[in-house]
């Protein structure tokens, strides 16, 4: 077993997280988390759809949020696609993408404040970049056959018109329709930091117990990503798109004052601002280094590492859950449901959710980590193993299990997961608003602290992080020989 | 079916258009940090919006932010005028739009003070100064910009044990607000925590303590506290005059049902003077430039 | 101006040699059939005429290289896409001229497709699919055809039906064929390749069935 390279790297991961284990803060730390937890499970099972007047107009802002920022993303990255081979663009593409959606809404909050554009381009930015990336390889895939069968003399937009997009069409539609549930899911975070979305209210309900509240709230989101296929429809899509930019809501006017000041004083550094010199810059470079980047790099790694493996246990654990092998129609709707609301929850909230219950530690974001991407990972997994016919006498059970499927999908489900860890490492990083110290926790305090330079040069760092994490992953992937299609 | 749904949606979009429009026309708008919960937070400024506004003949509108910093960058960037700040949040705004000023505050916040409290299992007693035995027990901060939740406890844990929080204390965090620090402590989620008298006071009088889980070690000493802060540019917005009429509003506020959702006495004037205690502080723990 | 000479064709495919090097002259008027074993070099050999004839062929790949997503009647019409400005071409893509359905339209009803006008390539049998690209190629209307195994996906009246259009159509061609009676009933010049070279070289009038098995 030893000699397969796919063996080693999963065990030298796994080497890794147990290591984490022993330096990362794990624990909880309420005194009664069951009870807590119990009475969540109350709560969303005796929602209250009627507490806040306010509960339609958010999920309403939720889906305008969500479209309006998708639409804008994939027009952007569409056109990046067109030129995604030169260097410059790729790496503006890789920097634009590896800022998350939360960090480019507190960027934004400091100058537009509450105008929906924050909304907006929060998620439409890093939104660009990932489509950018996708659609440029989808589109490298096209059959480059039809192109060279043109009469010489054809226009290039001519060409990519007949002979490249309808090639890619439904790829690239399929592709888009899934990103706008994720810009859903994006949409609903962004009221953790003030926008006017679902986590506006689901912040507010559930720090003050209101369970029942919060309840409704989560089950009116499940409900509205469950039915898009229903009400999304490609036929609707114009007038969804026409009608959206109406319903973000009123905001405040911009003062492009404010735009300049942020980035001619805010994000220059204290020492340049008061004439310090190159001498005040790196010491206190040094200091933000020390006292702020190191811990929240070393923690966010830590935690991403873990995360990452937990990722992987349940992702093996749950996809039997939706396996034609291992079970009957019944149960595996029942796994389909689990699988649908672990990953439809984003892990903000999740970790939110679970921090609330357990107190802070690693412990609540490993866990929500886990059970986000465990569930989308174990999702594609299960399903890929439906399309296996296994002989008529294979084995039943945990043999069947360890030696008829695990060693079929193995290889592509390490393949996700290394896709993914950039996505983990993301978003473990974003956790830190929450108070658990990843980079975000540095990055937070210094907004608080209206230190817009310090949180600047912080988003840069988390930035670098996770293109050197994507890079190592792709790395790896290409080494192993691992190949997958982008998911989110 | 769809359609109608549809035209239904255009129909209230383009409604909320004109009221966006109209609201950006003159309308005076104020925030508060968000330092309790939110329901009661809109509860108290809502009624403050509607007596404003009968008061200053302009329409008022109070939005409810996410952090202490949403705060100062609304204020800041001019989205609202006026704020209820607390000491450290207000000291911050004024540092960064010059012209700005503190108009008035609560009679009680001219000397205000915190309350340490801890966990019955921590076996902690009250006592006259921050007990030695909160040494290694897990600790909670409410906001991180807060001024009795973060800035003057951290004066004076650094004070008392001249070290960092960190060190004193096997775990640090923030709760977020003041009643959450409350409920932390009660629950025992952590030992320790510190937070605004009021809140406590106002909470024990609701009866929504638990005063055998929860009880009180600490009390500081006063320092400045909360007060209300206007730009110093919303006499050329809304009229010669209207900053007076602004604070003479708030000074004359004798709602008995809208001072006891604060809840405060009365409110007096203030200055930015009166907050230097706070800025020197703040200087000093590496807060504030 | 049809007629084309060119020498030291060659090809590799790593180290090894698939074509040439090798001489071949084409007059105007002839057509020619390459015959010869799979994997003599036929194909490449088409190939590389392709690359010096660009502008003046319409290719028939044996890949046929049809847009499965494009309906029958944009595939066919991607032959001219040269001819028309860009605001043309893309309103044609979302809805085409009266005018070029008609063209386009009678050239499927030659090769008796019109009922699939509409129908995505993707949808189409092997058969229908290689007489999209044949439609292809003679609405292209170059002056040579390069065609590569084109009617082996058909029947034998459509076969006979499609090599008399092309044959009719293009006045010179050279189409690989691995149909001996068809090569020697619609082509003038038989060419036989064998291992990347010229093994066989006549006017189809003087050769019989059996000269050419030889080749096999």
């Amino acid at each position: 077993m030893l000699s397969y390279p796919t063996v080693r790297a999963s065990l030298l991961f796994l080497a890794i997280a147990v290591a984490g284990l022993f330096v990362a803060d794990i624990a909880i730390t309420t005194a009664n988390p069951w009870r807590d937890l119990g009475q969540f499970f109350i709560g969303v099972a005796t929602p209250n759809f009627f507490s806040t007047e306010g509960l339609l107009t958010a999920l309403l802002r939720t889906v305008a949020f969500g479209f309006v920022g998708v639409a804008l993303g994939s027009f952007f990255g569409f056109l990046l696609a067109l030129v995604y081979r030169l260097l410059p663009v790729r790496i503006f593409c890789a920097f634009i993408r590896a800022i998350h959606e939360l960090f480019w809404a507190l960027i934004f909050l400091q100058f537009f404040g509450f105008h929906p554009l924050t909304g907006v381009l929060a998620i439409a930015i890093p939104y660009a970049g990932i489509f950018a990336k996708v659609y440029s390889e989808i589109l490298e895939e096209s059959d480059p056959e039809p192109s060279r069968l043109l009469p010489p003399g054809t226009s290039a937009i001519a060409s990519f018109l007949y002979a490249r997009i309808p090639d890619c069409w439904v790829q690239i539609r399929t592709y888009t329709a899934y990103r706008l549930e994720c810009g859903l899911r994006s949409s609903a975070i962004l009221g953790f930091v003030g926008l006017p979305t679902l986590g506006f209210y689901l912040e507010s309900s559930f720090s003050q117990g209101m369970y029942s509240d919060a309840g409704a709230m989560l089950i009116l989101f499940y409900v509205l990503i469950a039915t898009m296929p229903i009400w999304v429809r490609p036929k609707l899509l114009p007038a969804y798109l026409l009608a959206a930019p109406f319903f973000l809501g009123e905001g405040f006017p911009i003062v492009w004052g404010n735009v300049e000041r942020f980035f001619t004083e805010d994000i220059v550094p204290s020492p340049l601002r008061n004439g310090e010199g190159l001498a005040g810059l790196s010491s206190w470079l040094g200091d933000v280094m020390i006292t702020e980047a190191l811990p929240g790099i070393w923690n966010t790694v830590v935690l991403t590492q873990i995360a990452l493996v937990a990722t992987g246990l349940l992702s093996l654990l749950a996809f039997p859950l939706i396996s034609k092998h291992f079970t009957g129609p019944v149960r595996r709707t029942s796994g389909h449901v689990f699988l649908v609301i672990a990953r439809s929850t984003p892990e903000y909230i999740l970790a939110y959710i679970l921090l609330q219950l357990w107190g802070p530690s690693m412990l609540p974001a490993v866990v929500a980590l886990a059970l986000h991407n465990g569930g989308i990972i174990g999702h594609l997994i299960g399903r890929q193993t439906n399309t296996i016919e296994l002989r008529p006498d294979a084995p039943a059970g945990f043999t069947r299990y360890s030696w008829e499927l695990v060693p079929r999908v193995y290889r592509s489900f390490l393949a996700f997961l290394f896709y993914r860890w950039e996505i983990i490492m993301r978003e473990t990083a974003i956790l830190g608003i929450l108070g658990i110290y990843t980079l975000g926790f540095y990055v937070d305090s210094a907004i608080q602290n209206i230190q817009f330079d310090r949180a600047m040069i912080l988003i840069l760092i988390t930035a670098s992080l996770n293109i050197g994490v994507d890079v190592l992953g792709r790395y790896i992937r290409r080494k192993l020989a691992l190949q997958t299609m982008p998911t989110c | 079916m769809i359609t109608k749904q549809i035209r239904k949606w255009l129909v209230s979009g383009f409604l909320t258009l004109a009221v966006a429009t109209t609201a950006s026309a003159q309308t005076f708008v104020f925030t508060a940090i968000p330092d309790e919960d939110e329901t009661k937070l809109v509860e108290r400024f809502r009624g403050i919006a509607d007596y404003l506004s009968e008061q200053l003949e302009v329409d008022v509108r109070y939005i409810p932010v996410k952090s202490y910093a949403a705060a100062i960058s609304a204020f800041r960037n001019n989205q609202v005028q006026l704020a209820w700040f607390g000491g450290l949040s207000g000291v911050q705004a004024r540092a960064l739009v010059p012209g700005s000023e503190a108009l008035a505050q609560g009679i009680e916040d001219q000397a205000f003070y915190n309350y340490f409290i801890a966990h019955k299992s921590t076996g902690l007693e009250r006592a006259d100064e921050l007990p030695e035995g909160v040494r290694g027990k897990t600790f909670t901060f409410g906001s991180k910009g807060s001024t009795s939740g973060r800035l003057i406890p951290e004066y004076h844990i650094r004070d008392r044990f001249n070290e960092a929080p960190e060190t004193v204390f096997s775990r640090v965090g923030f709760s977020g607000n003041h009643t959450r620090t409350l409920r932390l402590v009660e629950s025992g989620t952590y030992d320790v925590g510190a937070l605004n008298y009021k809140v406590w006071e106002k909470e024990l009088e609701d009866g929504n303590i638990n005063t055998d889980d929860v009880k009180i070690i600490w009390k500081t000493p006063g320092f400045p506290n909360y007060q209300w802060t206007i730009r110093g540019d919303v006499d050329e917005r809304f009229g010669e005059g209207f900053k007076n009429k602004v604070r003479q509003a708030l000074l004359d506020l004798d709602d008995p049902a809208l001072l006891e959702s604060f809840p405060r006495e009365g409110f007096i004037p203030a200055s930015n003077d009166d907050y230097e205690p706070i800025r020197s502080v703040a200087s000093e723990l590496g807060i504030i430039d | 101006m049809s007629g084309f000479a060119f020498n030291d064709l060659r090809a590799s495919f790593g180290d090894k040699r698939v074509v040439g090097p090798l001489s071949l002259e084409v007059q105007q008027g002839q057509h020619v059939a390459l015959v010869g074993k799979s994997g003599a070099g036929k194909s490449t050999l088409i190939k590389l005429l392709y690359e010096r004839l660009t502008h003046q062929a319409s290719l028939v790949p044996q890949g046929l290289g049809l847009v499965n997503a494009l309906p029958v009647f944009h595939n066919v019409f991607m032959g001219q896409l040269d001819k028309h400005p860009l605001w043309y071409n893309t309103l044609t893509l979302i809805r085409p001229f009266r005018k070029d359905r008609d063209t386009v339209g009678a050239l499927l009803n030659k090769l008796s497709i019109s009922d699939k006008q509409w129908t995505p390539a993707a949808s189409l049998s092997g058969g229908q699919r290689q007489r999209v690209a044949i439609a292809r190629a003679l609405y292209r209307n170059a002056n040579i055809l390069l065609a590569d195994e084109p009617i082996s996906a058909l029947d034998e009246p459509m076969a006979h039906l499609v090599m008399k259009a092309l044959t009719d159509q293009f006045s010179t061609s050279v189409i690989a064929l691995h149909d001996v009676d068809m090569a020697l009933a619609y082509c003038t010049r038989i060419v036989g390749i064998q291992d990347g070279r010229i093994a066989l070289d006549q006017p189809a009038s003087e050769l019989q069935a059996a000269d050419i098995m030889a080749l096999y």
